[in-house]
């Protein structure tokens, strides 16, 4: 007998949410949606919640169980008892509740359809299929196994302070048409991608691929995305000085040196941004925490050169 | 237990308290670290936006490195951990992408053979052997202190890289801090971001997180955080007097390094441990430990 | 009231693509009970069919004729020869639009063999190439987003008809449980099957006879819907589809003695004969208790494919298996039984989607339909895969051009407005005012149970009247229903019941259509008539209602190409 602990919310009733527990058997080999039927076809008639195909492709179903996004359909439900025999279950997060575990997916979608996702071929199309190699759909794969649940979006730590943020849904959608080798407006959508709100405001907390039910695993598509925007000379903003920066640290000495790469991040001349780092400075300063004056590079740098040149970075 | 030490960058700069601790504790545990004096910077994930290659092969030349002294590598930071992790799940990943990378080396003298382990200081020390030595050299146990983890993101996630049973759920900091004798305080923002990666590109999210961190520590009675990664402590100490969130309530709270914790159940005094150069004063534990300060707010 | 020149129900496959061919002059909206990429054709795992040649040369021709002998020559072959003439330029237009697929070496679309195909031309992208043509169909709404209105969440309840004369539909948005008139110049349904009437089903919880029942309340007949297919690689006890695609790269049947028991059923094409033949020859190994330990399963064995291969063709099925069934197809046989996939029968459309009420092809003017849930009839008896995936996109193309040249300059048809809406709310309050003493839930599970084992693979009289009599009990319970939820706000238990009306209704239809076929044919297979009888059946069923009960009128097979004889494999 397991404890079903599950966020209500009906503003039809009360303003406030509220937990409820029922009380239920989990079938041999029951899924967390089944146990959700369960409840609702046999307890409570009211419980609300999206489902439909039950088989981990439509991406209805996304909920938070004990804290944390995930497809309901997709995952056995003894498996996420606690240990105190409870799945709790609460709407997914960084999206508005409408009714217990149905939120408001319009911000979600709306970015979706920000980031421009449809192919902007180059020409008039041939008379058959345009061509596109194995390696090219490879590049495109992953993200196009995304199915739209929102359990990425649900648990991104930037969207969690920064409702501006695009998120990883929609980021990793970016990439599958930045990757495609029939796309042709490569550099205008990494040039909007790296405007505020895009690929630079990414944490890289890695929650999006922790919760992805399917292999879009959105971070790595977000990381694609930044190596095509250096690519492309798209260097104007914080993140793509930040990484030049940085690389170029590593390149000089082995190792990063901290003094220079916040003000070469910030850009000579953004006065605003560069004013903002003294009062953190000033503070490590006082304290005596700021990094070396002299560089120190790391032994046997040579062989660190070696390889960047190697590779042409 | 000999390792090879994977210092990282920042451990020696902005946070040198890091490494200054990390000895002290290593001396007080008995192990031998071996710091790798050739081994670059792992990139931080950062280095990989520009050149996922290019990462994995520096990366790739450390594990040599650590391999020709037959050591297993250990790591004080969890953005080092994780970055070096990905390298490695990569180069395991591919027969093609290792030889590729193994060309790279070669002129260097390096090869990978996937002999080294990597493993972090958090992990090492919540070992059958690393607990019974922890808890044979206690000199002054933590009583009465209330210590709050934070993890560091790249230690836990993706999770079929964390060496953590279920990053979800973790618990071998606790462990840990209990083991040195602290009570732990579990509350859950410790496994979520800092933010310290867009500091630079959007300090308000940046803040906002380590805001939101820092806060439900203290709302779950927290005497001090304590952080397996000094990019999280760069977040959480230096930047914490900007964070508006604390301001207004007007809350601190001090935040220390794993080693340091460690380092003072095992007897070290805090100015040993650079515990005077934190940017948010650490005096209040010195007080709790001795009893003259009352930990709760 | 709200108005659009043309409103279409149902945003998969069918319905979006012909939203994209209406958008194009008129002002058009689509209705959708889910979101555009929830709908059931993304679950499409195998593969669209087209005599592109990639891989080895084909022609129109062996399309068509696979096609007909796969329907067990049931098929209108004036239908099937336009549709398979269209799908090599309707593949290129999607890959145009930006579907991903799969690719050759030298960068061509990739194609493979299925089931019934004398041709590799099942087109594929990875194993999910029902989800890689809705996203390109829906990114490619998103971009005309200025010209179609997405109603998301939304339920159609019934047609606004005036005599012979389409004039809208009347729908309630489920978030708010407002009732609402739509009036439109014409309307389009693509609201898919109808596969959850039965227990064990590939099909989402939201195929459950919508469409097919509103065309019906108003008169108009629905074709062939005694021909059901089992798929014979449903996961068992889940129902979950697993491609045949397995089958295509090469899987293996086994019965409980390790046996590839499709020697004995269909010894040329073995695995890859059409799904009826497989799912009967299944069903037969486990009525004979050769099924894996004596239970209602067969073996599916991928392991000789190896793991690279698996992992590069068939990676979303392997991971379907692991999280459903726990089971790893590189080292382990899955246990797989025939699950009720796709419906053949549905609203009888005309080769232009037009809906036509006889067997004269009367047309009901500004109502059309395309898609699963219409019959045209390309599929006859019984549907090839990959079939489907085209029909779609095909018959929602010709929907689309059909209601632009029939809406084109038209006005709007009289719309009761007070009247249409009252109709709906009554029909939600006599819900809300039910005695009560009854469970949906048990309805439901004893509806599927009874269509399961008297209606499914093997049919037979007696079985089916006592289907047909239980489903009748079954509907008089219906209506002392239990319901606890009676607000307005994302009301999802008022649907679900109204949904179970709908599949009871459609089950009796079907097990009734299934008594009146005195033959076995395609996906029907009676026990009592094992033998294809074309002098006495070689016709549609058109199923009407009347007072009377249900009618059954016959429709005549357009047979052009290829005269019917015996199907073997």
């Amino acid at each position: 007998m397991a404890t079903f602990r599950i966020k209500r919310f009906n503003p039809e009733k009360q303003p406030e949410p509220y937990f409820e527990e029922f009380q239920l058997d989990i079938p041999d080999g029951a899924t967390l949606l089944d146990c959700m039927n369960q409840i609702k076809w046999t307890l409570d008639g009211s419980l609300s919640y999206r489902m439909s195909c039950r088989s981990a492709i439509c991406g209805s179903c996304a909920v938070k169980s004990n804290g944390h996004a995930l497809l309901a359909c997709q995952r056995q439900a003894e498996h996420l008892v606690d240990d105190n025999d409870t799945i709790t279950l609460e709407p997914l997060g960084n999206m508005k509740p409408v009714k217990d575990l149905v939120v408001d997916f319009t911000p979600f979608w709306d970015k979706i359809n920000k980031v421009k996702p449809y192919l902007e071929p180059k020409d008039e199309p041939p008379e058959k299929e345009r061509h596109q190699s194995q390696e090219g759909f490879r590049i495109i794969d992953d993200s196009s196994t995304c199915i739209m649940c929102g359990a990425c979006y649900s648990d991104c730590n930037t969207l969690e302070v920064d409702d501006n943020f695009l998120g990883p849904a929609a980021l990793a959608k970016a990439q599958r048409f930045v990757g495609d080798s029939r796309d042709s407006k490569t550099l205008q959508r990494v040039q909007d991608l790296s405007e505020p709100g895009g690929i630079w405001d990414c944490t890289h907390c890695g929650e999006c691929v922790e919760r992805c039910p399917k292999p879009a695993r959105p971070f790595d598509r977000i990381k694609e995305i930044m190596t095509v925007a250096l690519e492309k000379g798209v260097h104007n903003n914080n993140g793509a000085r930040h990484a030049l920066s940085f690389t170029n640290s590593v390149k000089r000495s082995g190792n990063l040196n901290e003094n220079r790469i916040p003000v070469e991040s910030m850009g000579f001349f953004n006065i605003p941004g560069l004013l903002s780092l003294i009062p953190v400075g000033l503070r490590m300063l006082l304290k005596g925490k700021v990094p070396p004056v002299i560089h120190h590079s790391i032994e046997e740098v040579d062989d660190v050169k070696r390889i960047f040149k190697e590779l042409d970075q | 237990m000999k390792f090879a030490l994977f210092t990282g960058c920042v451990a020696k700069g902005a946070t040198r308290e890091l490494m200054l601790s990390t000895t002290k504790a290593a001396e007080g545990l008995g192990f031998e670290f071996v710091e790798m004096k050739s081994a670059s910077c792992c990139g931080a994930g950062v280095v990989s936006e520009k050149s996922p290659l290019l990462a994995d092969a520096l990366n790739a030349r450390s594990f040599s490195i650590a391999e020709k002294q037959g050591l297993d590598i250990v790591t004080i930071c969890s953005t080092c951990q994780g970055t070096l992790k990905k390298t490695e799940a990569h180069l395991n990943e591919s027969k093609e992408y290792k030889e590729k990378v193994n060309d790279i080396l070669e002129e260097g003298g390096h090869q990978y053979n996937g002999k080294t382990r990597i493993k972090h200081f958090a992990n090492i020390l919540a070992t059958e052997e690393g607990m019974a030595r922890l808890k044979s050299r206690i000199k002054r146990p933590l009583t009465g202190l209330k210590v709050a983890a934070f993890y560091g993101c790249y230690v836990l996630r993706p999770s079929e890289r964390s060496d953590f049973e279920n990053p979800d759920n973790p618990t071998g900091m606790e462990d840990i801090f209990a083991a040195l004798g602290a009570t732990p305080v579990y509350y859950p923002s410790r496994v979520k971001c800092c933010g310290f990666p867009i500091v630079m590109m959007n300090k308000d999210a940046s803040l906002g997180m380590s805001g939101n961190a820092l806060q439900d520590a203290i709302e779950h009675g927290a005497d001090v955080v304590a952080t397996g990664c000094p990019l999280c402590h760069l977040s959480l100490d230096s930047y914490q007097p900007e964070i508006e969130l604390l301001q207004k309530k007007n809350q601190s709270i001090p935040i220390l390094h794993l080693p340091q914790l460690v380092a003072l159940a095992l007897g070290y005094t805090p100015t040993q441990l650079g515990m005077d150069t934190h940017i948010i004063s650490t005096l209040k534990i010195n007080q709790i430990l001795s009893g003259s300060h009352s930990s709760t707010h | 009231m709200i108005q659009h020149d043309v409103v279409i129900v149902g945003a998969g496959l069918a319905g979006m693509r012909c939203a994209l061919e209406v958008c194009k002059e008129l002002d058009v909206a689509v209705l959708t009970k889910v979101y555009p990429s929830r709908s059931h054709s993304g679950a499409a795992q195998g593969g669209i069919a087209a005599s592109l040649g990639n891989s080895e040369p084909d022609s129109w021709e062996e399309h068509m004729y696979d096609t007909v002998k796969g329907g067990d020559f049931l098929n209108d072959q004036d239908a099937v020869e336009e549709y398979v003439k269209a799908a090599p330029r309707i593949i290129y237009e999607l890959e145009h639009m930006g579907c991903v697929f799969s690719r050759t070496p030298d960068g061509k679309i990739a194609q493979r063999s299925f089931g019934g195909h004398s041709k590799p031309r099942a087109c594929f992208s990875a194993d999910r190439t029902g989800h890689a043509i809705l996203h390109a169909l829906h990114e490619q709404l998103i971009k005309n987003s200025k010209s179609v209105k997405i109603y998301n969440e939304w339920y159609m309840h019934s047609l606004v008809v005036d005599g012979d004369r389409c004039n809208g539909v009347i729908v309630s948005n489920i978030q708010t449980g407002e009732v609402e008139v739509i009036r439109a110049k014409a309307v389009v349904f693509c609201t898919g099957g109808y596969g959850r009437v039965f227990k064990i089903t590939s099909n989402a919880f939201a195929s459950t006879a919508d469409g097919v029942m509103a065309a019906f309340e108003v008169g108009i007949p629905l074709e062939d819907p005694e021909f059901v297919q089992f798929h014979p690689s449903g996961l068992y006890r889940q129902g979950i589809l697993f491609s045949e695609a397995a089958r295509g790269e090469g899987a293996y049947l086994l019965n409980d003695k390790g046996e590839r028991f499709m020697e004995t059923y269909a010894p040329s094409r073995m695995e890859l004969a059409p799904r009826d033949i497989v799912a009967r020859a299944e069903q037969s190994e486990m009525d004979a208790g050769r099924g894996i330990n004596g239970e209602n399963c067969i073996h599916l064995d991928l392991r000789h494919l190896g793991e690279a291969r698996i992992m590069e063709r068939l990676p979303q099925i392997r991971q379907l298996a692991i999280d459903f069934l726990g089971i790893d197809c590189v080292t382990d046989p899955l246990p797989i039984q025939p699950t009720a996939h796709y419906s053949m029968g549905g609203i009888p459309v005309d080769k232009g989607g037009h809906v036509v009420i006889d067997a004269e092809q009367t047309k009901m003017q500004g109502f059309f339909a395309a898609g699963e849930c219409s019959c045209v009839s390309v599929h006859g008896g019984n549907r090839l895969g990959t079939n489907s995936l085209l029909e779609a996109v095909v018959f929602g193309e010709r929907a689309g051009k059909s209601v632009l040249e029939y809406a084109r300059g038209k006005d709007f048809g009289n719309v009761n407005e007070g009247q249409e809406k009252a109709k709906v709310l009554k029909k939600f309050e006599d819900i809300f005012q039910r005695e009560g003493s009854e469970s949906y839930n048990q309805i439901r599970d004893e509806m599927k149970e009874v269509m399961m084992s008297h209606c499914g693979v093997f049919r037979d009289e007696e079985r089916l009247k006592v289907c047909i009599e239980t489903l009748k009990k079954l509907q008089e319970r219906f209506k002392k229903g239990k319901v606890t939820d009676k607000g307005k706000l994302f009301n999802t238990e008022i649907y679900e019941i109204i949904e179970l009306g709908n599949m009871l209704s459609m089950a009796e239809i079907i097990a009734f259509t299934a008594l009146y076929r005195q033959e076995s044919r395609g996906g029907h297979f009676r026990t009592d008539f094992p033998k294809r009888n074309d002098e006495k059946f070689l016709h549609h069923s058109l199923v009407y209602d009347s007072p009377e009960g249900f009618v059954v009128k016959t429709k005549p097979v357009v047979i052009t190409k290829y005269q019917p004889e015996e199907r073997k494999y």
